[in-house]
């Protein structure tokens, strides 16, 4: 009786069965392998969950707006190619940089916004086409090679760890808190929920489509921006194609939370346990020791079954 | 004893969703010939008497019959195949499929396995003249107006040759004119001895054309007696279940207010150069044919299309409201006729959608103030006597209670002008004489109330002026006393009855 | 019964004409655009110049087609991409084998088919949306891809790229059979169906069309397509490549979106997405003739598909005001 209720209660909040699910995987991994349940080892998985997680968070706003941003793996290389170029030699800090290229990012992101609202472009493919567009810059910017950073403030985002907590899950928690914060106390929030999920509704209710669209893709610029400081901090090296990676899992992990594809439904506090679940995941494959081949099968796989776990969408 | 048999029939059948018993232990026999009339406020439980009947809910007990013998699962394919054919009021025509496909479709004659469209555009032809479809049968229904839309989809039914013909609200986006024709056609249809099942919240309608009534309250038949013998006032008591009283609050005559609303030579989508001005404490109703331009009246008002005007002022501002934002602020709010695409968003909870619009007014240190949501919630829920748990989706709630949300929403800005389109459609009785008293409380409490109907009685109860719009401009303005039905009608369809400018 | 007057005579031909309409503009400006290229290359009046162009044209529209499809039915497919990609592994590790190029062929087909279906049951019987499902069959078909040829490589018949990517157009005479392959699948139950599901899936539900079954048909039909282009593709370079279909995906897309299919189902015409399609490999094509280089194409073509999609709605604005 009683662990029906739990599974319907988990079954009805996905967030939990997300959060559930990861620690069923720790627990169960960490148990039978050795090594993964090591501090060390944990503490890598939720740094590199961090850079999915903060990509996903912008993804999360774009989705649950009704939209989807394709283009946030193209605005993590245009932020780790652009840092180490334009950051100026005077600044020992490196915040200007940091600063700059954040600002570049968002300005990208709205960039994808204003397409939508002005030209009335889908986001698919204004997102895309902003990818094609910025990969095709880049080449011609950076000429193909990898540029290597020298930015103080990047190199700590990448390296430091103040009370042992590595620097990039404090900067995710900081941008979690703030999501969260946006999209359950704020009216915004409460306004891009009401949007994705009924845009004419919102709009012959006094919110204003064209400003909230803008701010939700600046902010997924922004946020798309800040991982890829921390993926260039981490790399020492920014290259064409080093954000690929993180387009598909954005959305994997929004999705393996909860929220829906469809929009107006959904939270961060899913996405948050469905970044750490990805990433979890990823590693064990790697664990596996298989080929390329098998490990994308694997990881496609893994997908699709989590999914049919957590993140089926109730129709009509 | 009857002789015949009837053609379905339903026996002791009862239905429950998420543990809510919808229906219970209901009987309904639909006999070859006679036109039955289905009535009962929203949430009586008709929309699913009528999915167990044509397959599309399977019952939790009882029985479905056809043609006497019990079926146990009945699938759409099965009541199909028994010759039961539904008109539901949502569509389910394609819009980029032309007229002539529409009608076919699921049901289209082939030959080598391809559409046989010679066949097709003959039988499809037939339907069309039987229903006065006088479009070009290759035009894809998208191109059409919503009331030829459903004249395609009653074309479609008749197309499978039905022996059983259920049609729910099919008048509701219906001219006078074709409401006629399809009074006409159910007439016909049941003197060649098909079984008609009507269901509508216009009684005249329903008295004028069946012969037969069933009607259910709270899941329960509460009658199920021949027509003959019922006048309109029995059939409003056999679904409220008391006394109608009066439909319609007394009448007071507005004591002129400020004026709120003045435009000239306003023109917006079908809206050609129109004056028009309103002051506070009237109700100000808007009438005419459908489509004549009344909803781009109050949008363009609304700032929600472009709009134009020689000279405007709306609520103190001196110019046109250029946004659906700058609209509210000004003190403006608009009820939609489409509740459900554009009035509520229907899978966010009660409260969400109550909060929607003023968002950002009930703010603690920079966040929104949970504490004052939830008693503003809890006062708007009170004040409309909307029942039970605020959580829930909108969805889950009966149309009359979705239409009282989408009213309610708007108080916590206290609105001077409210914009009403369409508010009672396809509300049942009991919530439209609440709709009534709250539009009469809002108006004596000095807000300006312009009410655009489709059920010409409100327009003549309700309102202090009646301005009736033909293609896009205002033909007449009635005031109180000269405003009967057949004026309204009249002027309506373009006859010269002398108005009396406001 | 009479016939009321309004009901054409041949109603087909009728409804035909009608699809026609608001598609007038993209043929104008694909026509402009095949009159520049052939300007800057007269060569494209050649056997050989338009053969070319028809190859480079061919796997564009038939992925163009295969996206359209799902997108016409309310679907979505980012798997397009890597399933080319399959389907080219495929031709070049089967046509080796003792099936021979028939075999080879009979494999893709298999491939494309079964791959397509089996999305379409995930899709329409579990209700997974399937920009997610194909999304993580993208994954799990580039990992088949990858295990059947983990480099480059494999063995196409030499006739078989030469009559396919030769000197004769046999690409363009491929496109026409195919186009009417589809005019009958459109003209069965099916094919009409199919529209109805992406307009309005309850009413097709309601009115007998048997969506689920349609949503597969679609899924699978759409991978048989794209695995083709993959079979066309690995006859151009005459080996299989686990990684050659990447570009398709946004290409399959963008053809469809500038031939004015949406996004929400129900909305557009495949032959507004094969002149898409045609406008698209125009545009690239042209874009190669005036030495723009590769990168620079990239650029281009992201502003070109932002534009063309934008075009017609300021077109539309400007029509009202």
């Amino acid at each position: 009786m009683k662990a029906a209720s739990i599974t319907r209660i988990l079954f009805r909040n996905p967030p939990l069965l997300t959060l559930a699910l990861v620690a069923l995987v720790w627990i169960v991994a960490g148990a039978t392998l050795r090594g993964f349940g090591a501090v060390g080892h944990l503490r890598y998985i939720l740094e590199l969950s961090a850079i999915i997680g903060i990509v996903a968070a912008g993804q999360t706003l774009v989705i649950l707006v009704g939209g989807i941003d394709l283009s946030v793996g193209a605005v993590i290389t245009v932020t780790a190619i652009l840092l180490p170029l334009i950051s100026p030699d005077w600044d020992s800090t490196g915040i200007v940089g940091v600063v700059v290229t954040l600002a570049v990012a968002a300005v990208i992101g709205l960039g994808n916004g204003m397409g939508q609202v002005y030209l009335s472009v889908p986001a698919i493919i204004m997102t895309l086409a902003m990818a094609t567009f910025l990969q095709g810059l880049l080449v011609l910017i950076a000429g193909g090679s990898a540029v290597s950073v020298t930015n103080e403030a990047v190199i700590w985002l990448g390296s430091a760890r103040p009370f042992g907590v590595p620097a990039s899950i404090v900067v995710w928690i900081l941008v979690a808190v703030a999501v969260l914060i946006i999209i359950h106390r704020l009216p915004f929030g409460a306004r891009l929920l009401a949007l994705g999920a009924n845009p004419l509704t919102a709009r012959l209710s006094g919110v204003n489509v064209n400003r909230t669209t803008l701010a939700v893709y600046a902010l997924a610029g922004l946020f798309s921006g800040v991982a890829g400081l921390l993926v260039l901090g981490m790399n020492r090296q920014g290259y064409v194609g080093i954000g690929d990676p993180y387009l598909m899992t954005s959305i994997a992990a929004v999705v393996l939370g909860g929220t829906s594809i469809l929009g107006g439904r959904g939270s961060y506090a899913g996405t948050i346990p469905g970044a750490i679940l990805l990433v979890t995941t990823t590693a064990l494959i790697t664990v596996v020791n298989a080929s390329p081949g098998w490990r994308s099968i694997m990881f496609g796989s893994l997908i699709l079954a989590l999914l049919l776990i957590s993140g089926r969408e109730a129709q009509r | 004893m009857d002789v015949t048999m009837p053609l379905v029939e339903a026996r002791g059948v009862s239905k429950g969703f998420f543990g809510n018993p919808v229906l219970k232990a209901v009987d309904i026999a639909l006999y070859p010939g006679r036109v039955h009339a289905l009535l009962g406020e929203n949430g009586a439980g008709k929309s699913t008497l009528i999915n167990l009947l044509s397959g599309a809910l399977r019952p939790d007990g009882g029985t479905i019959l056809m043609d006497g013998r019990p079926v146990t699962k009945l699938t759409p394919q099965g009541a199909r195949a028994a010759g039961v054919a539904v008109v539901q009021q949502e569509l389910s025509l394609a819009a980029e499929l032309s007229i002539a496909e529409n009608i076919g479709l699921g049901a289209t004659p082939r030959r080598f396995g391809l559409i046989d469209y010679r066949a097709l555009r003959d039988r499809a032809a037939a339907v069309s003249a039987l229903v006065g479809l006088t479009e070009p049968l290759d035009m894809p229904v998208g191109d059409l107006p919503l009331g030829r839309r459903q004249m395609v989809e009653i074309a479609k039914a008749l197309f499978r040759r039905p022996r059983v013909l259920i049609l729910d609200e099919p008048t509701s986006s219906l001219s006078a004119h074709e409401a006629g024709v399809l009074s006409g056609l159910v007439r016909t249809l049941a003197a060649g001895g098909v079984a008609v099942l009507y269901i509508s919240h216009r009684l005249n309608e329903v008295q004028a054309l069946c012969d037969h009534v069933t009607v259910l309250k709270d899941g329960m038949v509460t009658a199920d007696r021949s027509l003959a013998d019922v006048s309109a006032e029995g059939l409003v008591r056999l679904m409220v279940g008391r006394d109608p009283g009066d439909a319609f609050p007394a009448f007071a005559p507005a004591t002129a207010g400020e004026e709120l609303i003045r435009v000239d030579g306003f023109s917006a989508g079908a809206v050609r150069d129109v004056t028009f001005s309103a002051r506070a404490g009237e109700i100000i109703g808007i009438g005419g044919l459908i489509g004549q331009g009344q909803e781009d009246f109050l949008l363009g008002l609304y700032g929600a299309i472009p709009a134009t005007a020689s000279k405007a002022e709306i609520c103190g501002v001196g110019h046109l409201l250029a946004s659906v934002a700058a609209a509210t602020a000004a003190g403006l709010a608009y009820v939609p006729a489409d509740r459900k695409k554009e009035g509520l968003v229907l899978t966010h909870a009660i409260s969400a959608n109550l909060l929607l619009p003023s968002l950002g007014r009930l703010m603690r240190r920079g966040l929104r103030d949970r504490t004052g949501e939830a008693s503003l919630v809890a006062d708007l829920a009170r004040q409309f006597s909307i029942r039970g748990d605020t959580d829930r989706f909108v969805q889950a709630l009966s149309g009359g209670n979705q239409q009282k949300v989408a009213l309610a929403k708007w108080l916590p800005l206290a609105p001077r002008v409210l914009l009403l389109n369409d508010p009672t459609r396809g509300v049942d009785v009991g919530t439209k004489r609440e709709i009534y008293l709250m539009l009469r409380a809002f108006a004596d409490a000095g807000k300006l109330i312009v009410l655009l109907s489709s059920d010409t009685p409100e327009l003549v109860h309700l309102c202090d002026r009646v301005v009736v719009f033909r293609q896009g401009r205002v033909v007449a303005t009635l005031a109180h006393d000269k405003a009967s039905e057949e004026a309204i009608v009249g002027a309506a369809m373009g006859l010269g009855i002398e108005g009396v400018a406001a | 019964m009479n016939l009321s007057p309004s009901s054409p005579r041949w109603l087909y031909l009728a409804i035909q004409r009608r699809r026609n309409r608001g598609l007038n503009g993209l043929y104008l400006v694909v026509a402009a655009f095949l009159i520049v290229y052939a300007i800057l290359f007269p060569g494209l009046l050649s056997i050989g110049g338009f053969s070319k162009f028809s190859q480079n044209w061919f796997p564009l529209a038939l992925v163009t087609m295969a996206q359209a499809l799902l997108m016409l039915n309310g679907g979505i497919s980012l798997a397009i991409g890597p399933l080319v990609s399959l389907g080219a592994v495929v031709a070049a590790i089967s046509m080796g084998g003792p099936a021979g190029a028939f075999g080879g062929f009979v494999a893709v087909v298999v491939a494309g088919l079964v791959i397509g279906a089996l999305t379409g049951l995930i899709v329409a019987y579990m209700r997974l949306p399937a920009i997610i499902v194909t999304l993580a069959g993208s994954f799990i078909i580039t990992g088949v891809a990858l295990l059947l040829l983990p480099r480059p490589g494999g063995y196409i018949p030499d006739w078989l790229s030469q009559a396919l990517a030769g000197h004769q157009p046999t690409a363009f005479a491929l496109l026409v059979v195919i186009l009417i392959a589809w005019k009958l699948f459109l003209a069965t139950p099916t094919g009409i169906g199919l529209y109805a599901v992406g307009d309005n899936p309850v009413g097709a539900f309601r009115s007998g069309v048997p969506v689920e079954r349609i949503r597969v048909v679609s899924f699978a039909i759409s991978g048989l397509l794209t695995a083709l282009a993959g079979l066309f593709v690995a006859a151009q370079t005459g080996s299989g490549d686990p990684v050659i279909g990447t570009s398709f995906t946004l290409n399959s897309m963008a053809g469809a979106v500038l031939g004015g299919v949406g996004f929400l189902g129900g909305k557009g015409t495949m032959r507004g997405a094969i002149a898409g399609s045609l406008l698209l490999s125009v545009m690239i094509n042209v874009m190669f003739f005036l030495g723009f280089p590769p990168v620079a194409q990239y650029v281009a073509q992201g502003v070109i598909i932002v534009g063309a999609v934008a075009i017609p709605v300021f077109a539309s604005r400007w029509r009202k005001a």
